[in-house]
């Protein structure tokens, strides 16, 4: 530690608790920290005191950028949790380091010529452990911005990372084409063959929701083929059977279909919004 | 106030020399990697342009509009740009930096008045940064909030 400091560091350890009042009193009615003003005064008190107890630490650390960590840190995550702008918290940072030189210039510490040289050494030092803290807590804002992002969509990630979803788009047209393929011969089979139309087009959801899931809402033209296909099938083969049971099924493939690629198609942005953010 | 001129006279007129020392600093410094595949020759023009604009409100009795104003832009370029907020602060900070190691190189506050104008100068310089860091975080984190509104909307 350099010698000018120290008459700094030895006035901040002294009188730690007597700023961080001060400081207290400016940050809670400053115009540009509105947000402090409804914090307890006894909170706002103590987060003063660790920023003025953390001189003595980075003055005696081999790293003092390391160790503005242990306040940078623990105030970003209090002021991220108390909802404080970022903007408010650095400018209490900023209130933070005034009040430290208010303080010494109110107790005349740098007075005479030689002094005075010594308070711009001092007011350097101040600078850079403000620097660093700054430069932290935006650091550590951003991060736990990232968090909350993850968290809350992390839903999508799964929706993302997926193996049905991240099936290249060349399997996804051929396994595509097999699904409507056995389709055909299903409805051919029971429509033209057994002369029925049981259960076998619950089957047909198969390539309805992975087209939508794959496709969103361009995945409905699937849907519609299918519709059209059993109907079609029903007019050619199955003239005897009642025809509106085919027709309940064909609009529930529609609708489904429509249904499933609308809320892909949502999911879809919030994957590109997650994706814009890391 | 007059003790400041010196400084300020120093920025308006060598503000190219300035952001040529910032820029060599900017593209190796640890804490701003998003600049290190910069071309230095689109960034000095950026830091010259900061200093100069600086400069015209050094001795504006109310600056904080003043650096309101052309802090936003920039805020919106560096935004724009995609800088990582805090790296964008933290070359601020070096532009501060060099404010300073370029008023020191150029030996002007070399007698004990001199000294006292120092101090004096570094004050008026800090208030200034403390205004401009203060207008640059809010409109970045303000862009911030309205891209992530914007997209949620989509």
């Amino acid at each position: 530690m350099q010698a000018y400091a120290a008459k700094l560091i030895d006035l901040i350890e002294l009188k730690a608790e007597k700023i961080a009042k001060q400081w207290a009193v400016d940050v809670r009615k400053h115009n540009r920290t509105p947000s402090y003003s409804s914090l307890p005064l006894d909170r706002v008190i103590e987060r003063g005191v660790d920023f003025y107890r953390l001189f003595r630490q980075m003055s005696l650390a081999d790293v003092p950028y390391e160790a503005a960590k242990t306040f940078s840190w623990k105030y970003a995550k209090e002021c991220y949790q108390e909802k404080i702008p970022l903007q408010e918290a650095v400018y209490a940072l900023i209130l933070l380091r005034r009040n430290l030189w208010l303080y010494a210039e109110f107790q005349g510490v740098f007075t005479s010529a030689l002094e005075q040289q010594q308070a711009v050494e001092s007011l350097n030092r101040t600078i850079l452990m403000y620097d660093y803290v700054s430069y932290q807590v935006i650091e550590k804002y951003q991060e736990m911005i990232q968090n909350d992002v993850d968290k809350n969509i992390g839903s999508i990630k799964l929706v993302m990372n997926n193996p049905i979803s991240s099936i290249k788009n060349i399997y996804k047209s051929g396994l595509m084409g097999i699904l409507i393929l056995v389709a055909c011969i299903l409805s051919y089979y029971y429509h033209a063959i057994l002369g029925t139309g049981v259960i076998f087009t619950h089957l047909f959801y198969i390539p309805i929701i992975l087209a939508a899931v794959w496709w969103g809402k361009k995945g409905i033209f699937v849907a519609i083929f299918l519709a059209g296909l059993i109907l079609a099938s029903h007019v050619l083969f199955l003239k005897a059977v009642p025809f509106v049971d085919d027709i309940i099924r064909a609009l529930m493939f529609i609708v489904i279909g429509g249904v499933v690629g609308w809320l892909m198609d949502g999911i879809k942005k919030i994957e590109d919004m997650y994706k814009a953010t890391i | 106030m007059l003790a400041s001129l010196k400084l300020l006279d120093l920025m308006a007129n060598s503000s190219e020399a300035m952001a040529k020392q910032w820029a060599k600093e900017v593209v190796k410094n640890p804490k701003t990697p998003y600049y290190h595949n910069s071309d230095q020759d689109k960034i000095i023009p950026q830091a010259a342009e900061f200093y100069q604009k600086l400069s015209r409100v050094y001795t504006d009795k109310d600056p904080f509009t003043a650096i309101k104003g052309f802090m936003g832009k920039f805020a919106e370029a560096r935004f724009k740009e995609k800088v990582p907020l805090h790296e964008a602060l933290y070359s601020i900070i070096l532009m501060r930096r060099h404010i300073w190691l370029y008023a020191e190189f150029q030996a002007i506050f070399i007698s004990i008045i001199e000294q006292h104008q120092a101090l004096d100068s570094q004050l008026r310089t800090i208030l200034m940064f403390d205004y401009i860091t203060y207008a640059f975080t809010e409109k970045y984190w303000e862009l911030m909030n309205l891209e992530f509104a914007r997209k949620s909307k989509k």
